[in-house]
């Protein structure tokens, strides 16, 4: 268990322990052999691979913890239970590294091997003895490759934050004493970076401008400038041009590159954010968040009684019967197929946006008073005057041109379930006045939902005084759940079920967050090759400043402050770069929402792009690639803290 | 009898370079006082920047020992060597390796920044210090724009800001003319002098090695001769 090579952080090679034998000098007496520190403990180790562990197979269970018996909302207790889990494992890391006077690279990495190693053993356990390993049920669900990804994964931002917490402790207490100070590091990373206001406000501009115009701009200048000098040099003037440090330079770019990536993320996450609003908006539009139903033989009767239960239990705020079923509508020589819905027009209106969605011309109200529908004037010739009036149906827009129809027009409802004639069941039919046009922006639900009054429909259907469910509006959208538990529980749970909305679509949804997800992980790239960048604008800054780096060592600057010198400049390139992005990105955000970027709403039933913010999402890119950028300072942190003073000062 | 402020034991240094052993140090043994002012001289390759080197705990030795005050300097670890040179010595180089960027002031200030020095008190000091090497009127030069004795009056100034118990200087007139040579060699000796700091002057010059009052002679990684 013990490796070869200098560990990052360490003291560079201590003396040989045995002294050359030297003739000349034989009164020598021996070297001293100073104890040396191991480049691996394992008591460092196993407090890694504890945090480590626990971090990762932790969070879950605080997050189940929090949300149950904190009674948090599902993402609260998801960012608290993530939160405390690195925490912990920072705090394993912080107290290794106070150990070993180490950050403990090879610790953490042999830590996450050893993690990654157990992954493929329960991966292969999971094969052998279905559900014997707690917790990963639900991911099983979703395939090997997720299972595999999500543990790894799991695994690895568990190490990574053993590992800031670990590099953070030696920064801050590596000397032996607690020392929070960065003055003259930060004062010596400055001056390394040389970014002055004035090339900063460049690059924003640069970048805000969407890079083309500023390279333009750049490339002109620089021919001219050429030009001049090629014109001096000719004349046999010396021209001093004044050059851009190469390492500004690569700052500069550095910065950028983390601004676009944050960019990227916030743009494409809000905007897709936005298309989740929009259909959740839609969806709840259109549908309850929960409906009540009865389960076995009996008919829900009894649903008026059961209407002012539910109403009593806190965070409900509506309650509407309905009745569903399957029919066809047709319309002279049209056809289609419908769920046809028998609502309460008096109560939907505090459950559903149904009336708000009904277009002019028609009337949600008309449902029950028929009489009232303007009859159109062509087609109602066949009708005779003194026949029964028609019951009024409301149908979405999309329907209503598919069968070619308009308020006033008669629509044939066709049940399968119809009377029994002579030779057998014959399906029944009815025609309908259209009493109202609704506007969902929903294609599915304009195209095949049509709605009758509640009475009718059971007139209809024949189904006496039962009802299909109710369905509940409640409070807070995102606690539905809970709040229909205790629907449940109100009314003594058996034979009474609720399923709230994000279980009746449950598949839309899932597919929507996964591809959040993969989103995220891809744009989130970006991020990681603009902080390689980092990686590389550092070396280059430890190679230019091996000798300032000797000299603060023979002046008694120890290995976390000069550490910390470039642990700093990798901060501040990460820092500047992500708020520039954040900048850009709620820039972005503001044009598209306000200006908008017009889609074809034949197309995307959108006519404008959705965007929506979600802060906790750019507090989330925000921590991403700042966390990114303090990995990417650690290599050359450590470069630059091993160096030998002695190299450094080396006369030229 | 207390021990002497240094004393070097045996000191050995090899480099390993491959199948090369490259012996610098063989067996140096002296001691020096609290308040001595020596001369090193020496060809060049006789091992007088690693000894100083050595002298100054950036380069560990791989035989004999270094004691101040009796104590093993080497025996701590890394932090520790490096708090102890913040506290108790003060380099000056050939070529003076000031910060760019920085001014004068600056530079002189750093080595109270390190020890974490409250702002004020790491530039008071600093300021004092350079008004003590004559450059009252240069403290927001950068290093550019000074003249190469100057440069090296800022580099003595930050070698001794924090009034250091040792000055360990590696031919700090190397790259300067004779004349400005000279002054630095006469500030030396009179910072010595006034402020009670040992010192250990590397030099080329034999000239002005000869006015110090103590001198050592380096010869092929030994201690040849020593005249009083």
């Amino acid at each position: 268990m013990t490796g070869t090579g200098p560990a990052p952080g360490m003291s560079e090679p201590t003396p040989p322990t045995s002294p050359p034998a030297s003739d000349e000098a034989p009164a020598a007496p021996p070297g001293a052999a100073h104890p040396v520190a191991p480049v691996f403990s394992t008591r460092a180790f196993l407090l890694v691979l504890v945090g480590l562990v626990g971090a990762a197979n932790g969070a879950p269970l605080l997050q189940a913890l929090l949300a149950g018996r904190g009674g948090l909302p599902p993402t609260l207790a998801m960012a608290g239970a993530v939160a405390l889990a690195a925490l912990l494992a920072a705090a394993c890391g912080a107290v290794a590294a106070l150990w070993t006077r180490r950050i403990g690279f090879y610790e953490v990495t042999a830590a996450m091997l050893l993690w990654g190693a157990t992954v493929g053993l329960r991966v292969a356990a999971l094969g052998s003895q279905r559900g014997a390993a707690a917790g990963l049920e639900g991911l099983e669900q979703q395939g090997l490759l997720v299972v595999v990804l999500g543990l790894l994964g799991a695994g690895a931002l568990a190490a990574t934050a053993v590992f800031v917490g670990a590099t953070l402790a030696y920064l801050f207490g590596g000397t032996g004493r607690l020392d929070l100070s960065v003055s003259f590091e930060f004062y010596v990373a400055k001056s390394h970076l040389k970014l002055t206001r004035r090339t900063l406000l460049a690059l924003f501009a640069l970048v805000v401008t969407g890079i083309l115009p500023g390279l333009l701009f750049l490339f002109v200048r620089s021919m001219v400038a050429d030009a001049r000098e090629r014109r001096a040099e000719r004349r046999g003037l010396l021209m001093g041009r004044r050059r851009m440090a190469e390492t500004l330079l690569m700052t500069l770019i550095s910065i950028g590159g983390v601004a676009i990536g944050a960019w990227a993320l916030t743009v494409v996450l809000s905007v897709m954010n936005g298309f989740e609003g929009d259909l959740k908006a839609k969806i709840l539009g259109q549908n309850a968040h929960g409906i009540l139903m009865k389960s076995g033989q009996n008919e829900f009767t009894e649903w008026r009684t059961v209407r002012d239960q539910v109403l009593a239990v806190p965070g409900v705020v509506g309650a509407t019967p309905f009745l569903v079923n399957e029919v066809m509508l047709s319309s002279g020589q049209r056809l289609t197929g419908a769920l046809v819905k028998g609502i309460d027009p008096a109560t939907i209106g505090s459950v559903t946006d149904l009336p708000a969605a009904v277009e002019k011309g028609g009337k949600l109200e008309w449902l029950t008073s028929p009489e009232l529908i303007p009859r159109s004037p062509l087609r109602d010739l066949d009708e005779p005057p003194s026949g029964r009036r028609l019951a009024g149906i409301v149908v979405g827009r999309e329907m209503a041109r598919s069968l070619r129809v308009d308020v006033g027009d008669q629509v044939n409802v066709i049940s399968p379930f119809g009377d029994l004639g002579p030779v057998g069941p014959q399906p029944r039919s009815r025609a309908f006045r259209v009493a109202a046009i609704f506007f969902s922006g929903m294609y599915e639900y304009d195209a095949k939902f049509a709605y009758l009054d509640l009475d009718e429909a059971r007139r209809f259907f024949g189904t006496g005084d039962g009802v299909t469910g109710l369905e509940l509006k409640v409070s807070d959208v995102d606690r539905a759940r809970p709040i229909l538990s205790r629907v449940t529980a109100a009314l003594g749970g058996w034979p009474y079920r609720t399923k709230d909305w994000g279980e009746l679509n449950r598949n839309l949804f899932s597919a929507l967050r996964m591809e959040k997800l993969v989103m995220a992980v891809i744009l989130g790239f970006i991020v990681l090759v603009a902080s390689f960048i980092i990686v590389a604008t550092l070396i280059m800054l430890v190679l230019e400043k091996t000798r300032e780096i000797a000299v603060l060592k023979s002046m008694g600057a120890g290995i976390p402050s000069i550490m910390k010198i470039f642990v700093i400049e990798g901060m501040i390139i990460g820092a500047v770069g992500t708020f520039f992005g954040l900048v850009l990105g709620y820039g972005t955000c503001l044009l598209v929402g306000d200006v908008g970027i017009p889609l074809d709403p034949e197309v995307y039933y959108i006519d404008n792009l959705p965007v929506r913010i979600d802060p906790s999402q750019w507090v989330m890119v925000a921590l991403m690639s700042l966390a990114l950028a303090f990995l990417a300072t650690i290599y050359p942190a450590t470069k630059a803290a091993r160096l030998r003073p002695v190299d450094g000062l080396r006369s030229e | 009898m207390a021990a002497p402020f240094i004393r070097v034991e045996g000191l050995g240094k090899t480099y390993v370079m491959g199948e090369k052993r490259l012996e610098v140090l063989r067996g140096l043994s002296l001691e020096i006082a609290a308040g001595e002012l020596v001369a090193l001289t020496g060809p060049s390759g006789s091992g007088k920047s690693t000894f100083l080197n050595v002298l100054g705990t950036l380069d560990s030795p791989s035989a004999g020992r270094v004691f101040y005050d009796g104590a093993d300097a080497f025996a701590g670890g890394e932090e520790a060597l490096a708090s102890f040179r913040n506290l108790n010595i003060g380099f000056v180089f050939q070529s003076h390796h000031l910060l760019p960027e920085f001014t004068a002031l600056d530079n002189a200030a750093m080595p109270g920044l390190i020890r974490r020095l409250p702002r004020a008190e790491a530039y008071g000091r600093a300021e004092e210090m350079l008004v003590q090497v004559g450059l009252g009127d240069r403290l927001h030069h950068r290093p550019g724009e000074l003249s190469g004795g100057e440069q090296q009056r800022v580099a003595l100034a930050r070698a001794l800001a924090l009034k250091p118990r040792l000055l360990l200087a590696d031919e700090p007139t190397g790259n300067l003319d004779p004349r400005t040579a000279e002054g630095i060699h006469a500030l030396i000796t009179e910072l010595n002098a006034r402020l009670g700091i040992t010192a250990v002057v590397v030099t080329h010059n034999e000239q002005l090695a000869r006015t110090l009052p103590r001198r050592l002679h380096l010869s092929r990684g030994q201690l040849e001769k020593e005249s009083l």
